[in-house]
């Protein structure tokens, strides 16, 4: 079959049939005949086409769109079924995001309300107010800054009228706080830091309840238990936050104003009682009947000055927040002053990273499909126009 | 006719402009040659060669080297100019119908061979689209099976085994 077609070709360069098999010979004149059979284009119509290809084939009016007009409807149309899919899955993404956040950023800045497990087992000892429990927490954890406005101003307030209605979110309300921070500094600022702790806490109005600080080499770190007014809390926390790297940061906070509402009705009716009891020793006529009397008030006295105890014990808890600070050493600090920024610049650049890989993972997520399912399309139309040119031949 | 093909050097980028009016003298009678024997109509054999070398122009700077010679790719763009008319052709319903016009024997032809000829013309009426075309890219077009593969999109071993066969059943048919 080789030498054949070889020896067609070889017929087409030379015109000349010459091999000398009779078959193969017969198949070259017939190969030569096929060609000086081709048809040939008139000379009008030559001159004219050469014409055209020396003009650079003039455009007539154009009847067809521009490349990009052609272009930009099919990428306009993939661009706005696209666009919104990848920022439904940015906005997803980003949802998701903060929530992790939320959750793992313990350095962060103010730290969430740990209110549920303190006012839920309070109102429980009560045994009343139930149906309000759970509007308490939720307001207790949804508006953490206006719950601290209140208790500033509900700090120095007057206490409730006997026998009121104790609702949530009234200005009287009573709230006990305490909040933990960590820091964290190299070993050498640690005796400035536990300074400056002493110096913010005084500023502020507060005291040191305990403190306990060490710096050798082996363990260094200190603990101080402050008591911070609360009206003062927020800013004497934001100075407290200012002096080092925080670490973690924790707040809790419990409503006890049910606690004081009902110790405060209860030293007013042990009050009344015992003017009753004056009034009626007064009027007593036998010494039995004066010491029974006596009696009765020693012991309403004393349940007078427990009622004092408790509420000043709940006046100096919810007037003064708790505050511990735990001085930390801070591991690998070689490069002085500056690592500490350098640090957070990497941590930044890390984080800044992986939000952008993030996006684009999530945006390749939506476009790979998508580019997918277009190129199968693609070949797919490709292949049956093809199909379809190649039946004209058919 | 072969040997054009052979001398037809890729162009460079820079050349493709330039070497257009070149490449048009070069392949223009083999062009219109294929594409007459394919349609079979010269009227439209003129619209379809001057709608192809105006794409070929047109879409000079999307030509790649790499992709085979530059006559294999005005051939390929010819051959689908001329598919899309015998498609519309057909949805006309008068392919069948069209008279042969391509070329009549002149008068000083010799007997014998305008005989031969009209024998040959009958023999290629016997075969069917796809050994037409393949007939007429070799012996019309004047493309190297290496060419001819390129357009069709196969094999060169294909090509050849398929154009062998093709001219023997047309020597086969013109013994008939």
């Amino acid at each position: 079959m080789t030498d054949v077609l070889t020896a067609i070709d070889d017929a087409l360069d030379t015109g000349v049939a010459a091999d000398e098999d009779p078959l193969t010979r017969e198949l070259q004149e017939l190969a030569l005949a096929l060609r000086d059979d081709a048809p040939e284009p008139t000379p009008v119509y030559r001159e004219w086409l050469g014409k055209q290809v020396e003009a650079g084939f003039p455009k007539k009016r154009r009847t067809k769109p521009a490349w990009w007009q052609r272009l930009m409807s099919p990428a306009l149309a993939t661009g706005l079924i696209v666009l919104p899919l990848v920022a439904i899955v940015i906005v997803a993404g980003g949802g998701g995001s903060s929530d992790d956040q939320s959750l793992g950023g313990g350095g962060g800045g103010e730290a969430a309300v740990d209110a549920g497990g303190g006012s839920s087992s309070e109102g429980g000892d009560d045994g009343g107010g139930s149906a309000a429990e759970p509007a308490l927490d939720d307001t207790l954890a949804k508006s953490e800054e206006r719950q601290l406005s209140r208790a500033d101003r509900g700090a120095g307030a007057a206490v409730p009228p006997s026998g009121g209605n104790f609702a949530p979110g009234r200005s009287d309300r009573r709230i006990e706080r305490s909040i933990a921070l960590e820091l964290e500094m190299p070993v050498d600022e640690m005796s400035r830091v536990a300074e400056q702790v002493t110096a913010v806490t005084n500023r502020h109005g507060g005291f040191v309840l305990s403190s306990s600080l060490s710096t050798g080499e082996d363990s260094a770190g200190g603990d101080y238990e402050l008591r911070i007014p609360a009206n003062q809390l927020r800013a004497a926390v934001r100075d407290l936050s200012a002096l080092a790297d925080v670490r973690s940061q924790s707040q809790t906070g419990r409503d006890v104003t049910r606690h004081f509402v009902t110790a405060t009705d209860r030293l007013q009716a042990a009050r009344a009682e015992r003017r009753s009891l004056f009034r009626r020793l007064e009027n007593a006529t036998t010494d039995e009947e004066a010491e029974a009397i006596r009696a009765q008030l020693d012991i309403v006295a004393a349940e007078i000055n427990g009622l004092r105890g408790q509420l000043r014990n709940l006046r100096l808890r919810t007037n003064y927040a708790v505050v511990t600070v735990s001085l930390l050493e801070k591991n690998g600090d070689e490069g002085g002053g500056g690592a500490g920024s350098f640090d957070d610049a990497l941590g930044d650049a890390g984080d800044l990273l992986v939000t952008v890989a993030g996006l684009i993972v999530r945006a390749l997520a939506v476009l790979l499909p998508l580019g997918l399912i277009a190129l199968v399309a693609w070949l797919a139309g490709r292949a049956l126009r093809r199909r379809q040119r190649e039946s004209a031949l058919a | 006719m072969n040997e054009a093909v052979v001398e037809a050097v890729p162009l460079t980028s820079t050349a493709r402009t330039e070497g257009f009016t070149e490449l048009y003298e070069r392949t223009f009678p083999r062009v219109y040659a294929y594409v007459a024997s394919l349609l079979r109509d010269r009227s439209a054999a003129e619209d379809v060669t001057a709608q192809a070398f105006e794409r070929a122009y047109r879409k000079r700077r999307s030509y790649r080297p790499a992709r085979g010679s530059m006559d294999a790719w005005v051939f390929g763009i010819a051959r689908n100019a001329a598919l899309d008319e015998l498609r519309k052709r057909k949805r006309r319903a008068v392919l069948e119908g069209d008279p042969e016009d391509v070329g009549s024997p002149t008068p000083e032809d010799q007997a014998e061979l305008a005989v031969r000829r009209e024998t040959v013309r009958a023999a290629l009426a016997s075969l069917d689209g796809q050994e037409r075309d393949l007939i007429a890219l070799k012996f019309a077009g004047g493309l190297s099976n290496g060419e001819i593969a390129r357009v069709l999109g196969m094999s060169e071993s294909n090509v050849g085994t398929r154009l062998h066969r093709t001219i023997t059943k047309l020597r086969e048919a013109c013994h008939d």
